[in-house]
């Protein structure tokens, strides 16, 4: 469905600000008279707190402020929940235990602040910290998913009966009865563990009150500055419009950025309000790994029933979900778990259960892949240990199973992360397979080529699987388009922008309906001063959703151009076209208005007006998916393993992906690209350690491992299927989280194959190479 | 983080008990400039400096010697906090006489540690607390040594008494 811009592999607009160093991020910006923030946070994981005593930190030259809890009165409580609790899914058991801003009485992670010191410099702010003195009295710390549920444990929260957070259940068909008349049943324990976003740039804040207009600007590296806009106002009891967040550019945000009630989201605008000055705080990257939502930690007892010819006739998983001490957000991530487990295969019988539990950990919230890649994990590697009972070839159980093209739409019983029930509305999973399988020459390596190696001694394997990514979820997104009088274009939506390249792809739609160039078309994001409805940029949604909203207004402007260039110009509306810039009339080149001049015949300031129009060429639309539109796709890679070193080397990495429409190619490469990174970072390098105390041993990147360049496959294969989706006019689903979510399945499934000679079973992720050495130790045991 | 070892005094059990008790000893096995005041026989408070990796500071906290049957054998409990983070360690120590004038220390125990110690340092931790220990046990050598010397030569026994004859060192502080 290309168009003269739309489809095509255009250079991003905004690269050369960025490239130059003249893109602001919120670190950039200084106001005269700002002061900075610093947070003394907790070293306990959990303990109840005596006193904090501030009295010498106030007295340190530098410092203008200190607060503790009690300093904040009426404003200290539990911060908004941010995504509704699941009472649309019957009999669920959900318990809100929301973040607190500062801790009062007890502490409940390592991390949690314990005190607000605002000073000259971060540096002063920082050097009071040794003048604070906090009593605490430590408790015994709840870490561990499974005894944390037992009767006895230490509570996070004392005034529940236990640690449970939540408890859901979903199923459809019947478990029980599939796997009694199975000819097998195949249970395996699988644990997935935690992993940072790691964003180029940390979180950061600036509050600028003024107390004379009585009008708040902050400047947030946010992905939902309209929703902490809300938040912000309503707290302080302020009408919408008087508090303005914009976003400047942002080094990455990868989901935590979404969270609108972390401490300095709450506490620095309140100060602000005191102090009557701007001030600051930007985390450095130990408060990042220390005190901003990370996510993955899930530990799943799960079961697949399956006949001799490979049919799989059910799956159970039952599962563990660690939400930190607190549950802002709601149950978005394991419900994402549940919804990604069976999600692209025909499986009759399936019973998913969540035991949400509170520890004394960091908050999860969602990272790149939100749920989806544990749900994934532990359906590939549950059909990978089929396939070996049965003898069978892991491509082709996974062919005899696959949700086929004929079936769409295909209603799946589960309800997700928009309370909803999961509707597939599209694709070819198999010929996504296929073509995996093609690309890498899935049959040639295992026929020829590696029994070569293997009589080399080399242990190279190959890993092939399949995955379905669910995106573009409602509510809704909106946006205007205004032609200026110099024919330019203005585009404003209200989500935010960490790097996806909307200021081009945004840009393309318009362009496409207006007939302008692309470099004219200006796109505004994140400024909720421009536009002020939306839900923020997560879920894979905001080419999908804001895009749709760009695509319909500009639409609506496009048909009033024409209708109005059939006025001015005295032709029949079929014979008018918007191209180069100009409204133009079909095969006569001198009859024509401009769009800018026609922006201004649009918009008169004298004379009388028709009843029910609007003036100049602007309109503003919204929209919002009955339910969100699912990618899907197919990975396979090989690796070569160091048997001595256990370093895993990913030698060829091969991703077919269906994201329906593609608005920009080179951009959609991009995001699978770095989804792949952050994939392979899952599975090899990146782990966030907590000791049974609840203390954080990995919070810097000494510990904490990305994958560089050199640990990245020389090449990524890409390859493209688009479905269009039935849910928007363009046919866009998201692909943002796309490369991440296999991964860590393939990977496994790729080691495995390395290493059959050891009979290894990967049942965990993240692997490094000595926790891979144990496993193959272990496994020559048995 | 567990710990255990063993050292060989070269001294009698009575004599190595009674120097590990002495506050001034203990004192001078505490790295850099740490120091320990007494409050009781079993209670004593102070500073310790402790540098792990990139992570430098000083823990104010407290040392309490429990299940004591000397000479035989007693349990430490040491809990320090500072801006650094806090450490938590119990000590169980057995002095064993070997028959020969000579007494072997025997100790097991585990170390808690937290706040930014344990989030930038904890891949280091192991090599600092053997390193620390090391040092520890030489500065007890020497301490012993002096005791001995001491006795031999004049009765005065218990260092403090006549400080000026006696040189005490602590361990030249490693850099890590």
């Amino acid at each position: 469905m290309a168009g003269i811009v739309f489809g095509q592999r255009i250079p991003r607009n905004e690269d050369a600000r960025l490239l130059t160093g003249k893109a602001e991020f919120v670190d950039d910006i200084e106001l005269p008279g700002m002061l900075h923030a610093a947070f003394l946070r907790s070293d306990y994981a959990h303990a109840r707190i005596n006193s904090i005593d501030v009295s010498a930190a106030l007295k340190r030259p530098g410092v203008v402020a200190v607060y503790t809890a009690t300093d904040f009165g009426d404003y200290w409580k539990p911060g908004p929940l941010q995504v509704p609790p699941p009472t649309a899914i019957p009999n669920s058991v959900f318990f809100a235990r929301t973040l607190i801003p500062i801790s009062k009485d007890k502490i409940r992670y390592s991390g949690e602040p314990l005190a607000v010191v605002i000073a000259e410099s971060r540096y002063i702010a920082e050097d009071a910290f040794d003048d604070i003195i906090v009593d605490v009295e430590p408790l015994d710390a709840v870490t561990d998913l499974e005894k944390a549920l037992e009767p006895g444990s230490p509570l996070v929260h004392e005034d529940l009966e236990s640690n449970l957070a939540a408890h859901v259940i979903q199923q459809h068909g019947n478990w029980e009865e599939a796997a009694a008349r199975a000819d097998y049943v195949v249970k395996r324990k699988i644990m997935v563990d935690r992993c940072a976003g790691g964003a180029m740039e940390n979180r950061g804040i600036i509050v600028d009150w003024n107390e004379r207009s009585g009008e708040m600007t902050i400047w947030a590296s946010t992905q939902a500055p309209i929703p902490l806009r809300n938040s912000i106002a309503a707290r302080l009891g302020l009408f919408e419009d008087k508090v303005r967040v914009i976003t400047p550019f942002i080094g990455g945000g990868f989901g935590p950025k979404i969270m609108t009630s972390m401490p300095d989201d709450v506490l620095i605008p309140i100060i602000a309000t005191w102090l009557k000055r701007p001030i600051k705080w930007i985390e450095d990257r130990r408060e990042n790994f220390l005190a901003t939502t990370s996510e993955r930690d899930q530990i799943h007892y799960a079961e697949i029933a399956f006949n001799k010819d490979g049919a799989i006739l059910g799956v159970k998983d039952m599962f563990y979900h660690n939400t930190g001490a607190y549950d802002p957000y709601g149950m978005t991530v394991p419900l994402n778990t549940q919804t990604h487990t069976v999600s692209n295969y025909n499986v009759p019988n399936f019973y998913t259960e969540i035991k949400m539990v509170f520890t004394n950990e960091m908050v999860v919230t969602p990272v790149r892949g939100a749920g989806r890649p544990e749900g994934v994990f532990v359906m590939e590697r549950l059909i990978d240990y089929a396939a070996c009972e049965l003898g069978m070839d892991p491509a082709d159980i996974r062919a005899r199973n696959l949700i086929t093209r004929e079936q769409y739409p295909v209603r799946t019983g589960i309800i997700g992360q928009d309370f909803v029930e999961g509707v597939l509305d599209s694709g070819d999973y198999p010929k996504a397979l296929q073509k995996a399988c093609d690309m890498i020459g899935y049959d040639r390596f295992i026929r020829e080529e590696q029994p070569r190696l293997r009589a080399e001694g080399k242990h190279k394997g190959i890993g092939i699987v399949c995955f379905t990514e669910g995106t573009a979820v409602g509510p809704y997104e909106g946006a205007r388009v205004t032609v200026g009088a110099n024919g330019k274009v203005n585009v404003t939506t209200g989500i935010s922008t960490q790097g996806q390249g909307h200021f081009t792809v945004f840009a393309q739609i318009a362009a496409e309906q207006l007939g302008v160039d692309v470099k004219d078309v200006n796109v505004i994001t994140g400024d909720t001063g421009q536009f002020h409805w939306g839900a923020g940029t997560f879920a894979s949604r905001g080419a999908a959703v804001a895009g749709t909203a760009i695509y319909k207004a500009a639409s609506k402007i496009r048909q009033k151009a024409i209708m109005l260039g059939s006025q001015f110009l005295g032709a029949p509306e079929d014979q008018i076209e918007l191209c180069g810039g100009r409204v133009c009339v079909k095969g006569d080149p001198s009859r024509y208005i401009s769009m800018g001049e026609m922006a201004q015949r649009a918009n008169p300031t004298r004379g009388t007006f028709p009843e029910g129009a609007e003036p100049g060429l602007e309109a503003v639309d919204y929209y919002g998916p009955p339910y969100g539109a699912t990618g899907a796709g197919s990975v396979a890679m090989i690796v070569d393993v160091d048997p001595e070193t256990m370093a895993v080397r990913v030698e060829r990495y091969v991703i077919v992906h269906d994201a329906g429409t593609i608005i920009n190619p080179m951009l959609v490469e991009g995001q699978v690209l770095g989804g792949v990174s952050m994939g392979i970072g899952n599975s090899f390098f990146e782990k966030m350690v907590y000791d049974e105390n609840g203390q954080l041993l990995s919070a810097s990147f000494m510990d904490y491992l990305l994958p560089q360049a050199t640990d990245m496959p020389a090449k990524i294969e890409l390859g493209h299927i688009e479905t269009p989706s039935p849910l928007n006019p363009l046919g866009i689903k998201g692909v943002g989280e796309a490369g991440a979510i296999p991964t860590p399945a393939c990977f496994a499934q790729a080691v495995e194959n390395a290493l059959a000679d050891c009979g290894l079973q990967i049942l965990e992720m993240p692997l490094s190479p000595s926790r891979l050495w144990e496993l193959v130790q272990q496994s020559g045991k048995e | 983080m567990n710990l255990e070892g063993e050292h060989q005094f070269k001294g009698p059990r009575q004599e190595v008990w009674d120097m590990f008790r002495d506050p001034e000893t203990l004192s001078a096995c505490l790295p850099g400039k740490s120091q320990l005041t007494k409050i009781d026989e079993q209670h004593f408070e102070g500073t310790i400096n402790i540098r792990i990796g990139p992570v430098n500071g000083s823990f104010g906290g407290n040392l309490e010697i429990t299940d004591e049957i000397p000479p035989e054998k007693c349990t430490l409990v040491v809990q320090g906090r500072g801006v650094t983070g806090f450490v938590k360690g119990i000590g169980h120590i057995q002095f064993v006489d070997q028959g020969d004038g000579t007494t072997l220390l025997k100790y097991t125990g585990e170390a808690q540690i937290g706040g930014t110690l344990a989030s930038v340092g904890q891949r280091m931790i192991d090599s600092v607390a053997k390193t620390m220990i090391r040092a520890a046990f030489e500065s007890l050598n020497k301490s012993l040594e002096v005791r001995l010397a001491a006795k031999e030569s004049g009765g005065k026994g218990v260092r403090g008494s006549d400080s000026s004859k006696v040189n005490l060192e602590k361990p030249a502080e490693e850099k890590l």
